[in-house]
């Protein structure tokens, strides 16, 4: 009954999909990429980790504008054209888009716009069209979560419309204090809203290392953002003058709010494609399980990026897909490492990676913190950075690095070096007798190093 | 995370080649694995050298036929060139009269008779070499791997290397020093049997002061045995020989056993050999000294 037939067809064509597309095309594989959305690249490039950058540059420049004034230049205040901000923005997105469109043509892979779901073990349909596949790749993401018993309102947001850029609420209320609400506090701050946000835990950006992140708290409590943490929000009211936020916990009391973004997490898509149909194992959550070399249960059907779960990060994703692609070529590929970076773009950045202290305190596994602040790095404060950190989790045995936090100005790029030396198995020698470029906030790296070792001077 | 350190592309390369890094790593002794050790698939504990020209088409010259070597003489295989290239080893041999211990044989064997234990001249030989280990402590002891600590053994256990169907096994008498002579040769002749039928558990096995590979029921005036790593050295037995020893003027038929000892040089000089040896046949021309 199948009319049309894919050797190899890809459902998605996020950073994991299109990235799985490719390889799979360079391997030799006759492929077919398939995405509702009319550009390619997914959340990440549409709506997610792109544009958010492009805001958060902005939100930069008008805090550095603002700060520069301390350094007797004084820019006055920054007028904003939130058209053209968000025209910008935009155009950045539609030159990326583009640029996949062209990759996708040269390698002759078949992109088709479209809704699919499984049919049967070898069979989907795509918008009502019958297709056969010999392998198959779930790429479908996540969504954000909407929390049970809000309101429906134009005024509650999620990501995606956070981005949009609508407008600049006066006053913006964030639940969620993890890495998508931090960097949308981030922007709207910048951008003149007075912000506030709420986090059920007990510190924002949960998972990452207390002491770092007590840097990020203040930086952001400078900046003017109100921060609840232990707080629940137990009712939302959409009232004609204001959103109202009823919260328990740390903080009692209303928060009233002209719009609220909703940042508390993302739902694996798996659903969406209905894979229990080619039966395709599923959880209650929408995840779709997968083992190292990216299968599924199924014979022949791959997942990868978000909907298996976490950590949902768009470099998981892209890793897995070329896995995927390897793999179902007949390479013998795998995702065999847990070391997925994490960053918040946020004022200053926070990027992780390994353990944190506290997660090798609560695993039992022995180990020793050395760091170096931020405040002591001739490059950090030379151009204009604030309060930063970088701290290195090690094995006192045998001085391998075990995990890594940095906070401060593009601490997620710095973070690349402790990626790299703990997937080399490197020792604390082996990055402080790496030289370091003088003056760069990377020494701090090495400094750390150093700092273990007892042969740094620069403190 | 892992205890093995590799890189990515190390990893990368492992598995495509199959290869079990964790296995790897401990087969090496090492927590570290480099790329040289995925390629070429040549044996790191093993001596290197181009045995390309071993690779003959033998069929060329006649008719040939092939047999799989089995899974446990690869290993035995393994060892025993690990041991040739990694020990300097040194043969010496000699000889000692049995007179006395065939006597005894032939004096105890209604008894032997009545007790079904068959009294055989390798029971002697274990008592005796036992004896002789307790007198010098270094041949009973092992060098760690790096060759830093010499490791000296408070207990005596004899390895008997045992010619079986499947391969060359080696069960050891544990505290053959405390053991008498009709429980050393019950004890034989029960690894020995259990052996052959492949029924030997891993604790009957390994932890030997020393072994001993007796060739006597068999033929032979002399051979040079491998040492059997972590010990120090290993006695060879040959034929027992009727020799002619001149008393004075006066011609002697004397039966006398060769003896041929393998010994780690590293370990044990050359002088150190001979005065064990002269010990042993010594006390196995007087087996009365076994007791004393």
């Amino acid at each position: 009954m199948a009319e049309k037939h894919a050797e190899f067809i890809v459902l998605g064509a996020g950073p994991g999909g299109y990235a799985c597309a490719f390889r799979a095309a360079d391997l030799g594989c006759k492929v077919v990429l398939v995405d509702p959305r009319a550009t390619l690249g997914g959340v990440c490039l549409n709506e997610g980790c792109i544009p958010s950058k492009a805001l958060l540059h902005a939100a930069e420049v008008i805090r550095e504008a603002g700060e520069i004034s301390d350094w007797g230049i004084a820019l006055g205040k920054p007028k904003i054209d939130l058209d053209a901000l968000r025209a910008r923005k935009e155009g950045i997105v539609e030159h990326l888009t583009g640029g996949l469109n062209g990759l996708a043509t040269r390698r002759k892979v078949e992109v088709i716009r479209g809704t699919a779901k499984f049919t049967g073990p070898r069979s989907i349909d795509i918008d009502g069209e019958n297709w056969a596949f010999d392998q198959a790749v779930i790429a479908v993401g996540s969504s954000p979560v909407q929390l049970p018993g809000w309101p429906e309102d134009e005024r509650i947001w999620d990501s995606t419309a956070a981005l949009d850029l609508r407008e600049v609420p006066k006053r913006l209320a964030i639940v969620g204090g993890g890495i998508i609400g931090l960097e949308m506090a981030t922007v709207y701050s910048a951008l003149g809203s007075q912000v506030t946000v709420v986090e059920f835990m007990d510190q924002i950006a949960p998972g990452a290392d207390s002491e770092a992140v007590r840097i990020l708290h203040a930086a952001l409590t400078d900046q003017g953002i109100t921060i609840h943490t232990s707080t629940k929000v137990a009712e939302v009211k959409a009232t004609k003058p204001a959103l109202v936020l009823r919260c328990e916990g740390a903080f009692e009391g209303n928060i009233k709010a002209d719009a609220v973004i909703q940042a508390v997490g993302r739902r694996a898509n798996g659903p969406k494609v209905a894979p229990q149909a080619a039966g395709v194992e599923m959880d209650a959550r929408g995840i779709i399980a997968v083992d190292r070399a990216c299968r599924t249960n199924a014979d022949g059907i791959f997942a990868i990026g978000d909907v298996t779960g976490n950590p949902m990060l768009a470099h998981r994703a892209t890793h897995q897909g070329h896995v995927a692609a390897e793999v179902a070529s007949g390479h013998a590929a795998a995702l065999d490492t847990d070391l997925i970076p994490s960053v918040a773009y946020t004022s200053p950045e926070l990027a992780w990676a390994g353990l944190t202290q506290l997660q090798a305190k609560e695993q039992g596994i022995a180990h020793k913190v050395a760091s170096f602040p931020w405040a002591a790095s001739g490059r950090n404060l030379s151009s204009g950075g604030g309060d930063g950190l970088t701290k290195l989790v090690y094995c006192p045995e045998t001085h391998r690095l075990l995990g890594a936090t940095l906070i401060g100005s593009n601490a997620g790029e710095l973070l690349a070096e402790c990626v790299l030396a703990m997937e080399m198995g490197a020792t604390l020698e082996d990055i402080a007798l790496t030289v370091h470029a003088h003056p760069t906030v990377s020494e701090t790296v090495a400094f750390s190093a150093e700092r273990a070792l007892g042969t740094l001077t620069d403190l | 995370m892992s205890d093995v350190i590799a890189p990515p592309s190390v990893r990368a390369l492992a598995r495509e080649k199959g290869i079990d890094l964790a296995k790897l790593a401990r087969d090496l002794g090492r927590s570290t694995i480099a790329r040289e050790d995925l390629e070429g698939g040549r044996s790191v504990t093993g001596p290197a050298g181009d045995t390309s020209y071993w690779d003959v088409d033998h069929s060329q010259y006649g008719p040939v036929s092939e047999e799989p070597m089995s899974r446990f003489a690869q290993v035995a295989a393994a060892n025993l060139a690990a041991a040739t290239a990694l020990i300097p080893q040194v043969t010496h041999h000699d000889r000692a009269d049995v007179t006395a211990i065939e006597a005894l044989r032939k004096e105890l064997k209604p008894e032997a008779q009545a007790r079904g234990v068959k009294l055989t001249a390798l029971a002697f030989h274990v008592k005796a070499l036992a004896r002789a280990l307790r007198e010098f402590p270094r041949f009973n002891a092992s060098l760690t791997p790096d060759g830093k600590t010499l490791v000296l053994k408070d207990y005596v256990h004899i390895g008997i290397a045992v010619d079986t169907a499947h391969g060359l096994m080696v069960p050891v008498i544990r505290d053959a020093d405390r053991k008498g002579l009709w429980q050393i040769a019950a004890e034989i002749a029960d690894l020995a049997s259990r052996a052959q039928a492949r029924k030997i558990g891993p604790d009957e096995m390994g932890g030997a002061s020393m072994s001993i590979s007796n060739l006597g029921g068999i033929g032979g005036i002399g051979f040079t045995p491998i040492v059997n790593p972590p010990e120090l050295a290993i006695l060879g037995i040959t034929r027992t020989e009727t020799v002619t020893v001149w008393e004075g003027d006066t011609p002697r038929p004397v039966p006398m056993v060769p003896l041929d000892l393998s010994y780690d040089h590293r370990v044990i000089n050359g002088a150190d050999a001979a005065r064990f040896m002269t010990y042993l046949a010594g006390v196995l021309a007087d087996p009365r000294r076994m007791m004393v």
